[in-house]
């Protein structure tokens, strides 16, 4: 009955759709609340506990310093989070995109977090969905794993279960970036034995998976070699960003589509569709999940197996 | 259940989720399940053990069925064990802890092999030794706790 369930649960995703609306949800508003009380505790060891001996000695120096280190404190963060928003910000979208930004809450959580992941506070209310792209402004984060209405959960690039095709900036050597786990290096793979891909060379995303956009920085070349009889070199790859220092990341989301007077206003070059005729399933699968919602009819719309689009 | 052990579950709740994002892979809540089956009775551990089963599989990033299996298992090693030990014997907790450890380790290969997916082995058996570390050291804790609130007097 279990391996039932379960199996049904893979197909249909209704019970991790529920799970993603409650626990997900629920620990979205436990923690954000607690960043904020954690951040509050931080400053005030900052400016009075630090600081209990320098009291002893003279009082008046004490209070200065305190004041002057709060004041300091207080201004690095200030240049911390304006550079790093400033960053953000210069991520610029490619076309038909748009960029949200979004704070990282958690990353992985509970027994059950097996992949290499993060959570983040914009969900299904922000129009994130599944396999929504996220980036940092070195390049490449990951793709949304699950989503409930105000969290998400990101897969990260370095997991091994992320297999993104990329292309070589320099000498357009195609490859499947695949990670190896946090700490360890990216391996890019079925790279022929006649590549001309170098290290240093940047991976872009080729696009052709259907989710990210096409020519996002993902990772740089380290090592090229061959290994005995293989057919493919052998190549290493470092991812741009650094899981550890994630704060913020943005979300790259598909623009809305014209309006319906601006479709009225091009000429109507092309052979309309029946009615009713992108509500059938066949098509709902061609488009893909990166569709805007507004796009996609929802009632229609077939369950999607979580991972599926890698 | 008291106004003093809702708040004794809620606090507990809250702490082990915070607790969770600085330790992954870890379960703080599973110390809980255990204390409830011993010290509450079978409709609150129902009710918080369905919560905590949300939680885990909300924030987690496997298919629903890891954690009612991981629950599932742990409360009948429980049941087992009870018949074989003193069920609030630290021993027991420690043994407990243990083949809960060997329970993540397991549960984590075969889970992900079901998906077609790959987690780091390396990684996952550093969680279950933590794991097996944490469980009796915080049972231990909210033990003590629990039978030092208002209206438990009891003996520990």
């Amino acid at each position: 009955m279990y391996l039932g369930v379960f199996t049904w649960n893979i197909r249909t995703g209704y019970v991790d759709t529920l799970a993603s609306h409650t626990g997900l949800e629920l620990t979205r508003w436990v923690l954000t609340p607690g960043r904020w009380v954690w951040t509050r505790l931080s400053s005030f060891w900052e400016r009075y506990v630090y600081f209990v001996g320098v009291r002893q000695e003279n009082e008046t120096l004490r209070e200065d310093l305190a004041r002057a280190n709060e004041e300091l404190v207080g201004a690095r963060e200030q240049a911390s989070l304006a550079k790093r928003l400033t960053d953000l910000l210069l991520i610029a979208p490619p076309p038909q995109w748009t960029r949200e930004a979004s704070r990282v809450i958690a990353h992985r959580l509970g027994p059950n977090a097996a992949l290499e992941t993060f959570v983040i506070d914009k969900g299904r209310r922000s129009d994130v969905d599944v396999n929504t792209p996220v980036v940092a402004p070195e390049g490449v984060v990951g793709r949304v794993l699950r989503a409930s209405m105000n969290a998400a959960t990101v897969l990260m690039v370095t997991d091994p279960n992320s297999k993104i095709p990329v292309v070589s900036q320099k000498s357009r050597t195609q490859g499947i970036l695949v990670g190896r786990g946090s700490g360890q290096p990216m391996m890019l793979q079925y790279v022929s034995l006649s590549a001309q891909v170098e290290p240093g060379e940047i991976l872009v995303t080729t696009g052709l998976e259907g989710i990210f956009p096409q020519g996002l920085p993902l990772a740089t070349v380290t090592n090229v070699n061959r290994e005995g009889a293989s057919l493919f070199l052998n190549v290493s790859a470092q991812a741009l960003f650094d899981p550890k220092r994630l704060e913020e990341v943005a979300l790259l989301k598909k623009a809305p589509p014209p309006k319906p007077e601006e479709e009225e206003a091009l000429p109507d070059t092309s052979t309309k569709r029946p009615k009713g005729a992108a509500d059938r399933k066949g098509e709902v699968k061609k488009r893909g999940r990166n569709e805007p919602p507004e796009a996609r009819p929802q009632e229609s719309t077939p369950k999607k197996k979580r991972g599926e689009g890698q | 259940m008291t106004g003093r052990r809702a708040a004794f579950w809620t606090v507990f709740t809250l702490a082990g989720m915070w607790l969770q994002s600085f330790l992954p892979g870890v379960d703080f809540l599973a110390p809980g399940l255990i204390l409830s089956l011993q010290e509450e009775k079978l409709r609150t551990t129902v009710i918080l053990g369905v919560i905590w089963l949300f939680i885990q599989e909300g924030t987690g990033s496997l298919a629903f069925g890891t954690v009612v299996l991981w629950y599932a298992l742990l409360v009948g090693l429980f049941f087992f064990g009870h018949w074989l030990f003193e069920a609030r014997n630290f021993l027991f907790m420690m043994i407990l802890g243990a083949c809960l450890g060997v329970l993540h380790f397991g549960l984590m290969d075969v889970m992900t092999q079901l998906q077609d997916w790959r987690a780091a082995p390396g990684r996952v058996l550093v969680e279950s030794i933590v794991q097996a570390v944490v469980f009796p050291v915080e049972w231990g804790l909210i033990y003590i706790i629990h039978n030092h609130l208002p209206q438990n007097g009891q003996n520990i």
